[in-house]
């Protein structure tokens, strides 16, 4: 058993970050140029990442470590929250080094054990190691395989051996599943983290504190008083930069809903957790995925979904074409470029509340929240006023940008007689914090290397995801009748048929 | 009072708009009428109180900045008690700027300047202008006075001080204990434990390093190099280092050693150093295993060192703020009940005595 470091006690009230060996595989790849080294660099500048970590790119590019280091050195400048600052990037820069080779070839992998033994000798022989799978989906097996092969997946003694991996977890349970086979027989599940950006957010995490640390919502959430919940993810970008290509594989209800919008529900939804560990959550979490009602036939789809794509039409101003123009999208593409789902919650809590997710490109602004549609107050009192009592309470949280929580609410307008309108309480990060967030990256890192799963998705709360997923795609490509696919313009707020799958519920999406 | 003796006149544009204390809240309402477009925002009641004479204007300089990342109702309190004739004097302002670069968020100042006796006076005033529910923090610049009272002290949720600051702190301490007692969730905030941060940090990080964490049994000296001003905080790391160690304080004749938990004896140097930061470095020595924290005067990093051999592992990470506005702008950004620093009271008070 190792000794516990008594100078770490009660010195910040998280998770201990260790020092360890980090291996990004996919090195060359924009996710570890933009995202994952200035998210490290970060930490280093924030003196959160502990002193002797090691990384290692590992990439199929023949390069030296001086041409590895410089490409990341000339994005990092522009791309780095905290600026870039030579001294400490000089400091950092150094554990970087670069090591090539193809992803299938063993010898690879049993070079980089090597590797990773010379810097452990350092350590008395032990060291840490945590494995990053930054590479395109289809590497996934592959790595993991050879991995297992050079024995990386196991650890030393008092040591430990972690994998992270990337989106997209699967293209559906099938091959969910199987990953998860493939990844579960080459890493314990408790060292398997599987990243979902958007659980890094500072809003997504403030949910939880919203919800439980605050004793006036906490009662008001359930049916009782809800009518019902909206999540929302808009954006204005199209398939710029050859996006297409990866979307028409994809599609928002794949890209989007299957991790992202369907992690916030079930922060949204879920009972408390008896504590914050990470099984804990996550426990809670899943069965909120587990309690969605299957829309398991094409008519429920047809009924409860609206896929859609965008025709040409008008964004910040600018003219911009419709999806199936767009670069490297098939003129006669079958791929939603938006979508809204109703979604119903089979627990006591949640019986009878609907809740809407929509995702879509091309949409007027980018804008990601959740809002939470109080039922409104019996108007005994107020119903003989012209116009009533407009709207009812509205809790929203803004994941980005401008992350917030505002609470809408009614109040009287000042004068002799009595007039109601709706206001806003509004609570802005930026505004009330000043101090910025760091990255979600830095959040997810930093708890990978502390050995913190709580933000990252387990085995069972993706394949519940896909198993509701399926449903839809099946519907969708593979049943005799698919439901349609509806058209808006964009620079619109989506199609006419997902405002009608809330008006027949009494309900309206929220305007942006 | 004439004008030639007045500190501060009434045109005073660092300190706002001169305005009866009286007439404060209506005043304060009609800054806020001006501008529709401006944003209100405060998450707490910050009193700066200081008896030093001039401060109030530097305090304002201060809020100014401060205010970027801490929105807060400010009261400045700027005492002169060798007046003899008591007088009671109010400014308000605002501290606007522009949040994301379009809207204008901005926090309210009140100032207040007294003179003569004024123990009662200064706390009602005070207490009748904190924003209800939010916290107050209390930050006292200088030398404790007897305006800290008990009643003073029993509505203040976060106390800063700088220990360094003071010419006896064994007894500004015991004077804390004393008016503190019937607050037991006080948080004590001291700049002199805030500029050692990332000392302390890089110290944890160097013992998470398996070489370190065995030779942590084997320790044998503590060496630590301060400016003469700063001693508190070299003081307050050696008690930390003491405290979550489990070693033993051991005073003689001014001198402190200390004693592992295995009863092997720590020699402890302190070296004063004018040319030195608060801290300039802090080495821990266990046989051939050296764990360092340094920071050269003017240097813009502090490095991290871990020697063991021929096993050498190097890392920098940021200073700590040296200046009371940004030691403050830290503390408030971290927030938390500072248990730490309450943990390692007591080792340092022993220390001071010793």
């Amino acid at each position: 058993m190792t000794t516990p470091n008594p100078f770490r006690e009660d010195l910040v009230s998280r998770s201990r970050a260790e020092s360890c060996s980090i291996v990004i595989f996919g090195a060359t790849g924009d996710l570890t140029h933009r995202k994952l080294i200035p998210a490290l660099y970060n930490l280093a500048v924030d003196g959160e990442l502990p002193t002797g970590v090691k990384i290692i790119g590992f990439a199929r590019r023949d390069k030296s470590d001086a041409d590895f280091r410089s490409g990341l050195e000339e994005l990092n400048r522009k791309v780095s929250r905290s600026g870039h600052d030579s001294e400490i990037w000089g400091n950092f820069i150094q554990n970087v080094s670069y090591h090539t080779s193809e992803f299938s070839d063993p010898a690879g992998f049993r070079s980089l054990a090597e590797k990773l033994d010379a810097i452990d000798a350092d350590h008395g022989g032990k060291g840490n190691r945590l494995f990053y799978i930054a590479s395109a989906p289809e590497f996934f097996d592959e790595i993991l395989v050879n991995l297992k092969n050079a024995g990386l997946n196991e650890s030393k003694p008092g040591c430990w051996a972690r994998v992270i991996v990337e989106k997209p977890f699967g293209t559906d349970l099938a091959t969910a599943k199987h990953l998860n086979e493939v990844v579960n027989d080459t890493f314990q599940e408790r060292d398997t983290y599987r990243i979902d950006h958007y659980l890094g957010k500072e809003t997504a995490q403030n949910l939880m504190v919203l919800r439980f640390a605050n004793a006036i919502f906490e009662p008001l959430w359930n049916s009782k008083y809800i009518s019902h919940i909206q999540i929302t993810c808009s954006e204005n970008l199209g398939m710029e930069g050859g996006r297409g290509g990866y979307y028409e594989k994809s599609g928002a209800l794949r890209d989007m809903v299957q991790n992202h919008l369907l992690q916030l529900l079930s922060l949204v939804a879920m009972e408390p957790p008896t504590d914050l560990s990470a099984d804990g959550v996550r426990d809670e979490k899943v069965k909120v995925i587990r309690s969605l009602r299957q829309w398991d036939t094409p008519e429920k789809v047809a009924q409860n979904v609206i896929r859609a794509q965008y025709t040409a039409g008008h964004v910040d101003g600018n003219p911009v074409p419709g999806y199936r123009e767009e670069d490297r999208v098939s003129p006669q593409s079958n791929t939603e470029a938006y979508v809204a789902v109703r979604l119903l919650i089979d627990t006591w809590r949640w019986s009878g509340v609907p809740f809407y997710i929509r995702m879509g490109k091309r949409l007027p602004k980018r804008s990601t929240e959740i809002s939470i549609h109080f039922k409104e107050a019996p108007c005994v009192l107020f119903n003989a006023i012209s116009g009533g009592v407009p709207g009812s309470n509205v809790l929203v949280i803004r994941i980005q940008p401008d992350e917030g929580i505002s609470l809408r609410m009614v109040s009287k307008i000042p004068g002799t007689s009595l007039r109601l309108e709706p206001v806003k309480m509004d609570f802005h990060y930026a505004t009330s914090f000043g101090k910025g967030s760091p990255e979600a990256y830095e959040r997810l890192l930093l708890d990978a290397v502390a050995g913190d799963a709580t933000l990252f998705a387990r085995r069972d709360e993706v394949e519940e995801a896909w198993k509701f997923i399926d449903h839809i795609e099946r519907a969708w490509h593979q049943s005799p009748n698919p439901p349609p696919m509806a058209e808006f313009v964009a620079g619109s707020w989506g199609p006419k048929e997902a405002d009608d799958l809330l008006h027949g519920d009494g309900n309206a999406w929220r305007r942006l | 009072m004439s004008p030639s003796t007045d500190p501060i006149p009434d045109v005073c544009p660092e300190l706002g708009v001169a305005v009866p204390v009286a007439a404060i809240d209506l005043e304060l309402r009609k800054l806020w009428e001006q501008d529709d477009a401006r944003t209100n925002a405060s998450l707490m009641n910050l009193v700066v109180y200081s008896e030093k004479p001039g401060a109030l204007i530097e305090n304002s300089e201060i809020i100014r900045s401060l205010t970027r990342d801490h929105a807060c109702r400010a009261i400045l309190v700027g005492i002169d008690r060798t007046e003899p004739t008591p007088s009671l004097r109010a400014w308000i302002t605002a501290h606007c700027h522009l949040a994301d670069g379009r809207k204008s968020v901005c926090c309210e100042q009140i100032a207040f300047y007294l003179t003569g006796r004024v123990t009662g006076r200064f706390r009602n005033t005070v207490f009748a202008h904190l924003n209800s529910d939010l916290p107050l923090v209390f930050w006292w610049q200088g030398e404790l006075s007897d305006i800290l009272t008990e009643s003073l002290v029993r509505v203040i949720d976060r106390f800063i001080i700088d220990s360094s600051a003071w010419v006896n702190p064994a007894a500004s301490f015991a004077i804390i204990e004393e008016v503190s007692g019937s607050n037991p969730d006080l948080i004590i905030q001291d700049h002199a434990w805030t500029r050692s941060w990332q000392f302390r940090v890089g110290i944890a990080g160097l013992f998470d390093d398996p070489v370190a964490l065995q030779a942590l049994p084997h320790i044998q000296e503590v060496e630590i190099i301060h400016h003469p001003d700063h001693r508190n905080t070299a003081l307050q790391v050696l008690a930390w280092l003491a405290v979550q160690a489990g070693w033993k304080i051991i005073s003689n004749k001014g001198t402190i050693a200390l004693e592992s938990s295995a009863g092997s004896a720590i020699t402890v140097a302190l070296h004063a150093n004018p040319a030195s930061p608060p801290l300039s470095a802090v080495t821990i020595r266990a046989g051939a295993t050296q764990v360092q924290v340094t920071q050269k005067a003017g240097a813009s990093h502090v490095e991290r060192t871990l020697d063991a051999g021929a096993y050498h592992a190097t890392s920098l990470s940021p200073i700590d703020p040296t200046t009371s506005a940004e030691l403050v702008a830290v503390q408030l950004a971290r927030g938390g009940r500072n248990s730490l620093y309450q943990k390692i009271l007591p080792a340092f008070r022993a220390m001071l005595e010793a």
